[in-house]
C-alpha cells in the first residue's frame, strides 16, 4: 500500500473507533469493513481479525485495543486512509476505552436492531461525546426477524440525542449495506487537523511486548512527526528512548514507514523493555522539544480486585512467577506480589481491573503456560484506620486485623448504571437493595426501558452480581460502573473452618448484616464441593471466633468395586492411576483434601 | 519343575447384551463355528510353550459360554487336553446363563469335562431382572440350577448383584436368602457399576434409581454377614464360598499367578509377559496364529511393577498380603515400602494387621480403590 500523495494530506485521513456492546457484533463489522475496502480477502481473513487473542475470540470480546489502516476509494473518487482503532468492550477496561477514543475524531455506535442500546454502549458513547467525537449510529443485525430498525433509530435519538433517521442499517453478518457505513465515515467524520510543524505530541492508546522488537507502542500523532532516530520521551513516566522504527498496522501486520505525521495512527518501536514505560494515555513527545500541551487526564489503570493465585503443584511456583512476568510485559494493569498461605503454600496476590480481567489472566496462565492453578475468592481493597491512627489498605482478607485494632473500616464503593427493561425493574431494585445499594435516581430511556443509578459497594458486585442481574432480567439488563471512593462500613471477617481448622485462603470480608446468610451459603456450597473423606468433616463459618453456620461432609463409605474382569489387570491399574491423578490435584487444607475448584465455588452463591 | 497355569477361554457371544454390561461380546452368533475353529488353532499354537506347565484350572467365561453346543465345548476341551498337561484334579469352570441350558446340553458339558458351573442369577426379583435386561426369570434360573444338580454338577456358583436400580435392602435380603436356600457351593456378590458405554450409562433416570453411597454401604455389610453366617466365608471382596470351594481360577488373578487366555479381548499373564488379544471377533478370526497383529497390548512387567500388582490384587483377598511371601517373591521390604502409608488406614480400622501381614477390613474393602490409589506408586 502506498502513501497518499496529497498536499492536504490530513484531509484524506479518518480515524475512528467502533462502540458496541459485548455481543453486538463489533468484530464482525470490523471484518466486513476490511473486506469491503479489499484490504483483505475473505479467504485470507481469519474470522474476527482484529481480535488476535484466542480467549478474546472465544468470549466474543476484545480485551486489548488494536488498530488497522486501510485505504478506501469513496464514491467521490478520492482514496481515503481509514484508521480503525478497536476498543475493549468491557467495563473492566473503561480507561483503555477512553484512551482509544481519544485517538479518534469519530466513532461508529453499533446498536443491535433487536436489543437496542445497553448500559455499556451508553457509557462508552458518553465517553466518546466527552472526547468530542462525531458519532455515527449504525443499526446492526437487521437481517434478524426480530429486528426493529425504526424503533432502534428512534431510541438512539431519544436516549443519546443524536440524529439517526438516515443512519446506516446493516447486517455485519451478511455484509448488507456495509458500503453505507464506509461512505458515512468519509462524509461525516472530521479529518484530523494537527499542526505538522509543532513539537511532537502523540497519544499512546495501546502497547504490547514483542520478543524481537521490544514493546510496540500504538500511537495517534496529534502534532509534529516522528521517525527513526527521533529521541522521544514519555511525558508521564519520564522514560526516554531512541526510535528504531515507525510504521502503521495493515491487515497483515506491521508495515514500516519512514515517518508518522500529524493526524496519522501508527506504531513506534524503540527497544523498550517493558510496557510499564508505555502506559496507555501517556503523551509521547520529543526530547528537548517538548509539546506544551500534553494529553490531559493521564491515569494509571489501577487494580480494583485482588485474588491469590497459587500453583496446584507447589513445585511450579517459579513457573508461575515467570508466567506472570511474561503476561505483565503486555499488561501493565496486572500486578502481583508473592504471598504465602498456610493452606495453599507459596503463590501470588494479584491485582486486576475487574473480575473479567482476573478470569482472563487465570485462563491465559493455564492455557498458554500450562499451569494448574488454585485461585482464591477475589477481594476488594479495604481501607482500615487503626486505633493508633495508622491507615492501611488491605487486599488480602487473611491480613484483615481483629476488630479491637480497628478504629474505622472503609470499603470501596462504585457508581453503577443499570439499564433494564421496565418489566424487570422491581427485581433489580430488590437485588440492589440486597446488595446494600443506595438508590440515586432513575431515568426512563423510553416507554419500556429505564436507567437506574445506584451507589453500590464494590465488594457486592464482585460476588456474582452480574449473574444475578442476568438471571433477574432474563439477560436483558446491563451494568456499568466506576469507582467512587471509600465509605465507612460495618465490616467483619468471615472465617471458614474445615475439620476445626481455620483455612486462611477461604476467609473473606463481609458486611456484618450479611455475615450470617453468606456464611450459611458458603458452608452449603463447600459441602457440595468437598468429596467425602475417610472421616467426617465439619465445615464451620465463624465471625470473631463465634460459629454462625455448620455443615458436615459425611465419611466416605464406598467406592466402586470393579470386577477384575478376565484378568484385565491393566484396566484396573489404569483406573487406580486415574484416581491417583485426580487426588494429586487436590489441595490439602489441614487434614482435609479439597478439589482446586472449591475456592472459586465459594463465590457461586446462587442468587435466591 | 512344572509351573502351574490357569487357562481362560472367552466365548464372546450373547443372545442379547445386558443393560449394564460392557464386557466384550457380540450377538452375531453365526460366527460360532469359525470361532471355535480359531480358538482351537490358537490353543494349539502354544504347544511348544505348554510343555513347561501343569494346568490346574480352566475357566470358560463370556459372553455366554453356554451358547456353545456340547460338541463345540468337547472340541475345545479336547484341543486343550492335547496341547496342555491338565492336572488330575483340574477345575474346569464354565459360566452359564439360565435360559440357554437344557438337560442334554448340561450332560454334554459334563461329559466334556466341565466340573464347575457359574450361573448368573443377579437378582431373585423378576422386575429387577427385567430392568437389567436379563434373558431369564427367577423360575428359569431355578429350573436350570436343579437340572445342573440332576446332571451331577456338585460345584456351582451363583452370581448376584447389589446396588441395582430401585433395589431396596429387603429385596436384596430376599435375593440372598433365595440363593442360599439353593445351597450352592459358591456365591459371587458384585456391586453394579455403571459403565459409560452401556444403556445404563446413558440413562440418567436409571442412575437416579441407584441406591446411594450410604445404602450401598449397608447393603454390602449386611449381606456379607448374612452370607458368612449361612456358611459362606468371604474370601475376596466380592466372593463367598464354602470352605475349600473357592474359585481356583479367580484366585490366580488375585495371587498374581500365571494365566493364559484365549479369545478376543482376553488378558494373559504368561511366562513373564502380559498381553491381550485384539478386541474384535472378525479380525481375531482372520489373523494367522503367528501374527503380532493378533495381540493388542503386550508388555513385560518389571519386578517392581509386578510387586505393585501383587499388592493391588492381593488386598482384594480376605487373607490380605502375606509379607514373607511378598518379600521373598519380589526381593523387597514390604514394611519399609508401605508401613507409613498404611498407618492412617490401620488407625481408622480400614486395615487390620494379621499374623502374616495386613488385610483390608470389610469397611476397607468398600473403599479399596481409594486406599489402593493412596498407597500404591505406579
Amino acid at each position: 500500500m502506498k502513501g497518499i500523495p496529497y498536499m492536504n494530506r490530513q484531509e484524506k485521513i479518518r480515524n475512528f473507533s467502533i462502540i458496541a456492546h459485548i455481543d453486538h457484533g463489533k468484530s464482525t463489522l470490523a471484518d466486513r469493513l476490511l473486506e469491503a475496502t479489499k484490504s483483505v480477502s475473505t479467504r485470507e481473513m481469519e474470522e474476527q481479525l482484529l481480535d488476535n487473542m484466542d480467549i478474546e475470540r472465544e468470549r466474543g470480546i476484545t480485551i486489548k485495543a488494536r488498530a488497522v489502516r486501510v485505504n478506501y476509494e469513496a464514491k467521490d473518487g478520492e482514496v481515503y486512509e481509514l484508521n480503525l482503532i478497536d476498543t475493549p468492550g468491557h467495563v473492566d477496561f473503561n480507561y483503555e476505552v477512553s484512551r482509544s477514543l481519544g485517538a479518534c475524531e469519530g466513532a461508529l455506535l453499533v446498536v443491535d436492531a433487536t436489543q437496542g442500546i445497553e448500559a455499556q454502549t451508553l457509557a462508552n458513547t458518553y465517553l466518546a461525546l466527552e472526547n468530542d467525537l462525531e458519532i455515527i449510529p449504525v443499526v446492526n443485525k437487521i437481517d434478524l426477524p426480530s429486528a426493529d430498525i425504526e424503533g432502534v433509530r428512534h431510541e438512539i435519538e431519544e436516549v443519546i440525542g443524536i440524529p439517526a433517521e438516515d443512519c446506516p442499517a446493516v447486517s455485519a453478518k451478511t455484509g448488507l449495506n456495509i458500503e453505507d457505513v464506509l461512505e458515512k465515515i468519509v462524509t461525516d467524520i472530521p479529518a484530523p487537523c494537527g499542526d505538522e510543524n509543532a513539537p511532537l505530541k502523540a497519544l499512546i492508546f495501546d502497547s504490547y511486548y514483542d520478543s524481537y522488537r521490544g514493546v510496540v507502542v500504538y500511537v495517534r500523532v496529534a502534532d509534529g512527526s516522528v521517525r527513526e532516530g527521533t529521541k522521544i520521551k514519555m511525558m508521564n513516566t519520564g522514560a526516554e528512548f531512541d526510535v528504531v522504527e515507525v510504521g502503521y498496522m495493515s491487515a497483515f501486520g506491521l508495515m514500516p514507514a519512514t515517518e508518522l505525521r500529524a493526524g496519522e495512527v501508527g506504531y513506534i518501536t524503540a527497544s523498550i523493555k517493558s510496557v510499564a514505560d508505555t502506559r496507555v494515555g501517556d503523551t509521547v513527545t520529543e526530547v528537548d522539544n517538548e509539546t506544551s500541551d500534553p494529553y490531559p487526564d493521564f491515569k494509571e489503570a489501577l487494580p480494583m480486585v485482588y485474588a491469590g493465585i497459587y500453583p496446584a503443584d507447589g513445585a511450579k511456583y517459579p513457573d508461575l512467577r515467570d508466567a506472570l512476568e511474561k503476561l505483565q510485559l503486555n499488561d501493565a494493569a496486572l500486578t502481583f506480589e508473592p504471598e504465602t498461605s498456610i493452606a495453599l503454600g507459596f503463590g501470588f496476590r494479584c491485582g486486576f481491573l475487574g473480575l473479567l480481567h482476573m478470569e482472563i489472566i487465570a485462563e491465559r496462565l493455564e492455557r498458554e503456560f500450562n499451569l494448574d492453578l488454585v485461585t482464591t475468592a477475589p477481594s476488594v481493597i479495604y481501607k482500615v484506620t487503626y486505633r493508633n491512627g495508622e491507615v492501611k489498605y488491605i487486599d488480602n482478607p487473611a491480613n484483615y486485623p481483629s476488630p479491637d485494632e480497628i478504629s474505622i473500616a472503609e470499603e470501596p464503593i462504585v457508581k453503577g448504571n443499570i439499564i433494564t427493561p421496565t418489566d424487570y425493574m422491581g427485581g433489580i431494585m430488590e437485588l440492589c437493595k440486597e446488595r446494600r445499594g443506595t438508590f440515586i435516581d432513575m431515568k426512563y430511556l423510553d416507554k419500556s426501558r429505564v436507567e437506574l443509578h445506584y451507589i453500590l459497594p464494590l465488594n457486592e458486585i464482585i460476588y456474582d452480581f452480574f449473574d444475578a442481574l442476568k438471571s433477574r432480567s432474563k439477560g436483558y439488563a446491563s451494568l456499568d460502573y466506576e469507582l467512587d471512593g471509600y465509605k465507612e462500613s460495618k465490616l467483619v471477617k468471615l472465617e471458614i473452618l474445615l475439620n476445626l481448622e481455620v483455612v486462611d485462603a477461604l476467609s473473606f470480608i463481609v458486611h456484618a448484616d450479611k455475615a450470617y446468610a453468606r456464611g450459611r451459603k458458603i458452608a452449603e456450597s463447600l459441602k457440595e464441593n468437598i468429596p467425602r473423606q475417610l472421616f467426617e468433616v465439619p465445615i464451620q463459618a465463624a465471625v470473631g471466633g463465634r460459629v454462625i453456620a455448620r455443615e458436615t461432609v459425611k465419611a466416605m463409605r464406598k467406592d466402586v468395586l470393579a470386577k477384575c474382569y478376565g484378568g484385565d489387570i491393566t484396566r484396573k491399574k489404569k483406573l487406580l492411576e486415574k484416581q491417583k491423578e485426580g487426588k494429586k490435584k487436590m489441595r490439602k487444607l489441614g487434614s482435609v483434601e479439597v478439589p482446586p475448584e472449591t475456592f472459586m465455588a465459594v463465590l457461586k452463591l446462587d442468587d435466591e | 519343575m512344572e509351573r502351574r497355569l490357569g487357562i481362560y477361554i472367552h466365548i464372546p457371544f450373547c443372545i442379547r447384551k445386558c443393560a449394564y454390561c460392557d464386557f466384550y461380546s457380540i450377538t452375531a452368533t453365526e460366527l460360532r463355528a469359525d470361532y471355535v475353529n480359531a480358538l482351537i488353532s490358537q490353543i494349539k499354537a502354544f504347544r511348544m510353550a505348554a510343555k513347561n506347565y501343569l494346568v490346574d484350572s480352566v475357566y470358560i467365561g463370556g459372553g455366554t459360554p453356554s451358547m456353545l453346543s456340547g460338541e463345540e465345548m468337547t472340541r475345545i476341551l479336547s484341543a486343550l487336553r492335547m496341547t496342555f498337561h491338565l492336572s488330575d484334579d483340574v477345575e474346569i469352570s464354565m459360566e452359564a446363563n439360565p435360559g440357554t441350558l437344557d438337560g442334554e446340553k448340561l450332560a454334554a458339558y459334563r461329559e466334556a469335562g466341565v466340573n464347575r458351573l457359574s450361573l448368573g442369577l443377579q437378582s431373585a426379583d423378576n422386575t429387577e431382572l427385567q430392568k437389567l435386561s436379563r434373558i431369564h426369570t427367577r423360575q428359569d434360573f431355578e429350573a436350570s440350577f436343579l437340572l445342573a444338580r440332576l446332571e451331577g454338577f456338585q460345584n456351582i456358583n451363583i452370581d448376584l448383584m447389589y446396588a441395582l436400580p430401585g433395589q431396596t435392602g429387603e429385596k436384596l435380603a430376599d435375593t440372598l436368602s433365595y440363593a442360599i436356600s439353593l445351597n450352592p457351593e459358591h456365591i459371587s456378590f458384585y456391586g453394579l457399576k455403571i459403565e459409560p458405554e452401556t444403556p445404563f450409562g446413558r440413562d440418567p433416570d436409571i442412575q437416579m434409581e441407584i441406591p446411594d453411597e450410604d445404602e450401598q454401604y449397608h447393603m454390602y455389610l449386611t449381606s456379607a454377614k448374612t452370607l458368612e453366617s449361612a456358611g459362606y466365608p468371604q474370601y475376596e471382596i466380592s466372593n463367598f464360598a464354602k470352605v475349600g470351594k473357592e474359585c481356583r481360577h479367580n484366585l490366580k488373578y488375585w495371587k498374581c499367578e500365571e494365566y493364559l487366555s484365549f479369545g478376543p479381548a482376553a488378558y494373559s499373564f504368561f511366562d513373564g509377559k502380559m498381553f491381550s488379544y485384539i478386541k474384535d471377533v472378525e479380525r481375531y478370526l482372520m489373523t494367522p496364529t503367528d501374527s503380532h497383529a493378533l495381540f493388542d497390548e503386550m508388555s513385560v512387567p518389571s519386578k517392581e511393577e509386578l510387586a505393585t500388582q501383587f499388592v493391588m490384587v492381593g488386598f482384594r483377598l480376605r487373607r490380605g498380603i502375606n509379607i514373607a511371601e511378598y518379600n521373598a517373591r519380589f526381593d523387597d521390604d514390604f514394611e519399609a515400602r508401605y508401613r507409613e502409608k498404611i498407618k492412617p488406614f490401620l488407625a481408622r480400622k480400614y486395615m487390620v494387621q494379621t499374623k502374616e501381614g495386613y488385610r483390608l477390613s470389610r469397611r476397607g474393602m468398600l473403599i479399596s480403590n481409594y486406599i489402593l490409589s493412596e498407597i500404591l506408586e505406579f
